[in-house]
């Protein structure tokens, strides 16, 4: 682990944007991942199962085109698109509200895992020092932090009162384009994006491509539209078997069969409340 | 009717009275013999008896004495043979009266009869637990009449032995003797069907869930309904005791015995007319749910043994306690050891379980946001550990459903599905006639390969789920149990695409 002053060579450029840079700068890991392109997928730690499946793929569509993905580390929306970048092989880079040393002590669950994987790819980075105690206001000040690190913003899923929505705003004061996934118009996890697009504070992504091209040429790696009928009724999120024959349309029959293959080659799996989404 | 053996003489110095102890379901038939002899007068039971065995002696005395007999101012020692095994309860107070009185010669005739029953200090003769599974032992061990209290007559009588009723001890001797001599009490009906508090017409939408309850009551596959508060899984669950087909006779009387060591039976109609469903709370201990204690009694899923046994709120109950079902969901069977003693109870049972998604119950319910963080979902499901979701062969989400559905006619009675599930189990017990098995949970992996034969066209699907690598053979084998199972409701000898499609659809990746 290094502390990096912003004299130093190895201290990333774009955190010198912000008004007041973190000083020092703990990082663990890479430096050279704090300084590539990168863009930020934050959102919600409350997320559906949409907002988990958008914030993988669009983690996993940048990590396959070389850019950085930055989070925060926290539960859920942070976590599937850390995880969406190192299932891709790709870089990612954990900006935390503690001390590292502090985090790495306590973390528990499915982000334990992640933890060697991320500083193995990116970083883990921290503006407190190792053993620094959360606050609630130090994952305000690490919000900025986050946004300052990335060229673009985007916010998967945010309610009402979303920490993502002060990162979002992070963004416009520094400048960044910022996007936002929409939502069903009736999800709590999507009021504050939805609001966000509504506004005209952010754009409404529907593709990873529109992102990557803000960002200069790169490889394309689109989120196609599925072709197959179940895969495209359970587009919007886990059903269960009676709403998905209904959705689909195809009779219950002719839907067990192409579930069941479904099931088999992967392209489904069913979660642990019975129902089926897509992988 | 009970043999007399004519007297040698007045008084014989020992006595034998027959017996049985219990100890869980296990039973042994026990001699208890009585010796008068001269000497400080002195009355000890040996034989390794508990405390309550020890204090018949207090009960014994005053009881003879009460029903006008007299207690002998000599030397008694009563022997409960065999010596090595420990004799629990109060069943013994009738035929340790009978011995004295028998060694005194103040009744003259022996009886071979099993003798049954706890005294009242004034001679009264009450009513014991597990007579049923006693009186099973005796008829084994060739003894054709029982001599039990009143109240556990038609109990004793449910299994087809000679058995006499008695209100007092005092009535016992008079009919050994032959001098009022009683009617053996008529074998009883066995209860009537309960009526059903759930029909499965009383619950609308829930097509898939219903189905699943279906295959479950048929081929006896455990199943778990997932979802969130209020959409109807307990009334689901509880509506499997309106699809389950009638017990058979000797499955009635294995599980009438169960509730007679627990004393659940009622006097009158021992012998259960349904199969049973138990549905303990989530609060439930260890001891409540598998049985134990001392002496042991059996726990929920011994009593569940031929029925179902429904867990609501599956998460909620203590891990540990959870874990305890792996052995009767595997075995069939638990075994309680204890220092000196092991019982083994009988549990195979049909395993219906319901639990809420997540914590706050509203993960994935579109009426109602979940408040819960994702760690917290996971620990609530890590409470399931993966061996028991191994075992659970149907997962199914029961989801909150329109008003509009609620509406929807032409619901299906549970009389039309249970016909189809009693005419599925005619044929697994056809197909599993001799091997003591009945339905198709139960099929073991080379029976799987034998019956479970897949019409051509069902070969691809199958081909498929075992090249992918996200089934395990044991998976695989539990899909076929189901896929079998659909395939007996539709009445058909081959596994078609579609049963083994559905089967597939209800497995839960561990």
């Amino acid at each position: 682990m290094i502390a990096a002053t912003p004299r130093d060579a190895n201290y990333p450029p774009r955190v010198l944007a912000l008004e007041h840079p973190p000083d020092p700068l703990w990082i663990d890991g890479d430096p050279a991942a704090l300084a590539t392109r990168a863009v930020a997928i934050v959102g919600t730690r409350r997320m559906t199962a949409y907002g988990e499946r958008v914030a993988r793929e669009l983690a996993s569509a940048c990590a396959s085109a070389g850019v950085v993905v930055v989070s925060g580390f926290a539960q859920g929306v942070d976590s599937a698109a850390h995880r969406g970048a190192l299932d891709a092989g790709g870089r990612t880079v954990a900006v935390l509200g503690e001390g590292i040393a502090l985090f790495v002590a306590t973390v528990r669950g499915r982000r334990r895992p992640l933890v060697p994987r991320v500083r193995a790819s990116g970083a883990l980075v921290s503006q407190y020092a190792p053993n620094f105690c959360a606050q609630p206001w130090t994952f305000v000040r690490r919000n900025a932090t986050i946004a300052a690190l990335a060229e673009a913003v985007v916010v998967i899923e945010a309610g009402e009162r979303s920490g993502a929505l002060i990162t979002a705003q992070d963004a416009r004061r520094l400048g960044r384009p910022l996007f936002a996934i929409p939502g069903p118009i009736d999800s709590s996890a999507s009021v504050g994006t939805n609001a966000l697009i509504a506004s005209g504070q952010a754009r409404a992504l529907v593709g990873a491509d529109a992102l990557l091209e803000g960002l200069g040429p790169f490889v394309r790696a689109a989120i196609g539209p599925p072709a197959d009928a179940v895969l495209e009724a359970l587009a919007a999120g886990p059903l269960d078997f009676d709403a998905l024959a209904r959705r689909a349309g195809r009779g219950r029959a002719a839907t067990e069969t192409a579930l069941a293959t479904h099931l088999l080659d992967g392209s489904v799996v069913m979660t642990r409340d019975g129902m089926y989404r897509r992988a | 009717m009970a043999t007399v053996v004519a007297p040698r003489e007045t008084a014989r110095s020992v006595a034998r009275v027959a017996a049985c102890a219990l100890w869980g379901l296990e039973s042994a038939m026990v001699t208890v013999e009585a010796d008068v002899a001269n000497g400080l007068p002195h009355f000890t039971i040996v034989g390794m008896p508990d405390a309550a065995v020890s204090e018949a002696r207090e009960r014994v005395r005053a009881a003879i004495r009460n029903s006008r007999f007299e207690f002998p101012l000599r030397r008694v020692v009563v022997n409960l043979a065999p010596a090595e095994r420990r004799k629990e309860g109060t069943g013994f107070d009738l035929a340790i009266a009978l011995g004295v009185l028998r060694a005194t010669g103040q009744i003259t005739r022996d009886t071979d009869a099993l003798c049954l029953g706890e005294l009242a200090l004034d001679g009264t003769l009450r009513p014991v637990r597990g007579v049923m599974a006693r009186v099973r032992r005796a008829a084994l061990a060739g003894v054709s009449t029982a001599f039990v209290a009143r109240e556990n007559a038609a109990e004793a009588a449910a299994l087809g032995v000679e058995a006499f009723g008695f209100a007092s001890l005092r009535d016992v001797v008079e009919h050994v003797e032959g001098r009022a001599r009683q009617a053996p009490s008529p074998a009883p009906a066995p209860a009537a069907r309960p009526p059903h508090a759930v029909d499965l017409a009383d619950i609308g939408g829930h097509e898939t869930p219903k189905r699943a309850l279906e295959i479950a009551a048929a081929g006896g596959h455990s199943l778990l309904l997932v979802g969130p508060p209020g959409t109807g899984k307990t009334l689901l669950a509880r509506a499997i005791a309106s699809l389950l087909p009638a017990l058979d006779p000797d499955e009635a009387i294995v599980a009438s015995a169960v509730h007679s060591v627990a004393g659940l039976i009622d006097p009158e109609r021992p012998l259960l007319g349904a199969r049973p469903f138990r549905a303990p709370h989530h609060t439930a201990s260890h001891l409540a749910l598998v049985g134990g204690g001392s002496p042991p009694r059996p726990g929920e899923v011994s009593l569940a043994h031929g029925g179902a046994l429904f867990l609501d709120e599956l998460a909620e109950f203590s891990p540990s306690v959870l874990e305890t079902l792996r052995e009767p969901l595997e075995e069939g069977a638990v075994t309680i050891s204890r220092a000196g003693t092991a019982a083994t109870y009988p549990a195979r049972f049909t395993l219906v379980a319901a639990m809420n998604p997540c914590p706050c119950g509203h993960a994935g319910d579109p009426a109602e946001q979940c408040t819960c963080l994702p760690d917290a979902i996971d620990r609530y499901h890590a409470r399931l550990s993966g061996p028991l979701l191994d075992r659970i062969d149907l997962r199914v989400h029961v989801p909150r459903i329109a008003y509009e559905e609620l509406r929807e006619d032409g619901r299906e009675p549970s009389r039309a599905v249970r016909e189809r599930v009693v005419a599925a189990r005619e044929r697994m017990r056809a197909r599993l006639d001799g091997t003591g098995r009945r339905c198709n949970a139960e099929l073991t992996a080379a029976e799987v390969r034998r019956h479970c034969r897949l019409a051509s066209e069902a070969e691809t699907l199958a081909a498929e789920a075992m090249r992918g690598r996200r089934l395990s053979a044991r998976g695989f084998h539990r899909v076929m149990r189901v896929a079998r199972t659909l395939a007996d409701i539709a009445g058909r000898d081959d596994i078609l695409t579609a049963d083994l499609a559905f089967a597939l659809l209800l497995r839960a990746q561990a």
